[in-house]
């Protein structure tokens, strides 16, 4: 759970028009070189966060079940969470929690050994080849920590994102969906209050994450290597037993029948 | 800021064909040291001379791993910058030193067989920890079952059984890597039905997709053709077991990344 005075953003999707000023204030704000682009037949563009994309809108559209067209977006980013697998998996300690539960990567320390990017379960974290360290999505700590709100807040014409404390954030989430639901979106509900020790991004979804391929259920780096570390030490237990015993038990038996 | 970036010959993932490389140099060698000491302790020529191998095959391993970092100059902050036993990369890294320290001593001086079995204690965790450092990452291929313990750890009693019967034809090791392999098969099919429902892309890839010539390269020439030479020409067995350990790495290493 993250600390009620932490830094978060909420992302409303329901407010949300898919106009990308986000996308581009935090490329202007951070300095980030433009990707080349080709057109896919979707919005989403770039397809994918990259080192020097941090944030890029996701799009749907279709047809529901029962006929009616959606046209849905999400934030695709960073979700700065409390139990954060980059964190967990950084054998130097360069990517951290900072004051206030941000998630950022300390370039001068960073090895490039990309076990952060493995970890990720949003793929917010890349490699930059050119300098050899990772790169995300850092809630725009050089701002927030000065008084400011993150580029992407500032941006946004639609109020979709919101800048606050945790308490704050969360309980507007809440109020949000309580809306929702009375306004007729019976599936309304808010991610990122369970998923890895709860995120410092909170997303207000009219549909169930699954429509915007978030995943669920995700499970937490450390949980991850302790069924490795323990299938490792059953698999080598029962391997180093079950080969002696074919290699040697079997001899002696044969051994002792001549 | 000196940035080398060892090209991966084959592709542009994070983790590619040095990464494998590394894991069946490491896997292979230390293998036939882990094998040495279960199965021919009274022949203390044969530990020395695995523990010789092994020593080479983790330091050169642990080289390309060092290279292929974004900061290869920065490769102490992997044991230095604190303390992060929950990082897989941080505990692989400190396994890898004492493994190689430890080999070189084996080999090196006349050491008793306690000596010999904590050594072997190491080099089974450098051949599972690479493991379970896939494990801890968010994909799919890698964590959804938790067999590529089981996978790697047979897979390095076969190629490491191999690598000793080129220089020590013996019955009982001709019975060692075909009871190994047979597991080894086994392991690798049902993680592929496993993954299957959470990897579908993945295991895809591998069956019918751009990493086919890898997988069924392992399955016909590396794991079968190996079987069924076993009793007629074990030294090409032994070369084919060999370049199939390689084939297992690198498939499992990119399909994770499809
Ligand atoms: S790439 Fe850098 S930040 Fe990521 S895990 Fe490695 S050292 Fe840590
Ligand atoms: S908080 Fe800053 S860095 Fe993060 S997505 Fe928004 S603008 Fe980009």
């Amino acid at each position: 759970m993250p600390n009620p005075k932490d830094y978060a953003i909420l992302f409303d999707a329901s407010r949300c028009i898919g106009c990308k000023a986000c996308q581009v204030a935090c490329k202007q704000w951070n300095d980030l070189e433009a990707e080349k682009t080709e057109n896919r037949g979707s919005y989403t563009n770039p397809p994918r966060l990259t080192a020097h994309t941090w944030i890029s809108m996701r799009y749907y559209e279709g047809l529901r079940p029962d006929g009616d067209p959606y046209f849905d977006f999400i934030r695709g980013s960073c979700m700065h969470c409390t139990h954060a697998p980059c964190v967990v998996s950084c054998p130097t300690g360069a990517m951290a929690h900072r004051e206030g539960g941000v998630v950022t990567v300390d370039e001068k320390t960073c090895i490039g050994c990309r076990s952060c990017v493995q970890a990720c379960p949003y793929g917010a974290v890349h490699f930059d080849e050119a300098r050899g360290v990772v790169h995300k999505c850092t809630m725009c700590y050089d701002r927030i920590s000065n008084g400011d709100q993150p580029a992407c807040v500032k941006a946004c014409p639609t109020d979709a994102l919101t800048f606050g404390t945790y308490q704050e954030i969360r309980a507007l989430a809440e109020e949000r969906v309580r809306v929702l639901k009375e306004r007729g979106y019976a599936r309304a509900n808010v991610y990122g209050l369970a998923e890895l020790g709860g995120t410092h991004v909170l997303y207000v979804l009219t549909e169930h994450p699954s429509q915007y391929d978030l995943p669920k259920a995700v499970r937490e780096a450390e949980k991850r290597a302790a069924t490795g570390w323990l299938s490792a030490g059953i698999a080598a237990a029962a391997l180093g037993a079950g080969l002696k015993f074919i290699v040697e038990r079997r001899e002696a038996l044969k051994g002792g029948g001549q | 800021m000196i940035t080398v970036n060892l090209p991966n010959p084959m592709g542009e993932e994070h983790w590619g064909f040095w990464i494998a490389l590394y894991f069946f140099l490491a896997g292979t060698t230390g293998g036939a040291y882990l094998l040495s000491v279960l199965f021919y302790d009274k022949d203390q020529g044969l530990v020395r001379r695995s523990a010789l191998w092994a020593f080479l095959g983790v330091a050169v391993g642990a080289g390309l791993l060092v290279i292929d970092l974004g900061q290869p100059l920065r490769f102490l902050n992997l044991l230095l910058n604190g303390f992060h036993p929950a990082s897989v990369m941080w505990l692989g890294s400190w396994f890898l030193v004492l493994a190689g320290a430890g080999l070189l001593w084996v080999y090196l001086r006349p050491t008793s067989r306690g000596v010999q079995q904590g050594v072997a204690v190491l080099a089974a965790l450098v051949v599972g920890y690479t493991a379970v450092l896939l494990m801890q990452t968010a994909k799919p291929f890698w964590n959804a079952s938790p067999l590529l313990p089981w996978l790697f750890l047979a897979s390095a009693a076969t190629a490491g059984g191999a690598l000793l019967r080129l220089w020590y034809p013996h019955e009982k090791l001709s019975r060692l890597v075909i009871a190994s392999a047979l597991v080894e098969g086994a392991v690798l099919a049902l993680h592929l039905i496993w993954t299957y429902p959470a990897a579908t892309p993945g295991v895809l890839a591998l069956l019918v997709g751009p990493l086919a010539w890898a997988f069924w390269g392992f399955v016909v020439v590396g794991w079968g053709l190996p079987l069924f030479l076993e009793r007629r020409n074990a030294a090409l067995a032994a070369l084919l077991t060999l370049v199939g350990a390689f084939l297992l790495r690198y498939f499992v290493v990119m399909a994770g990344q499809v």
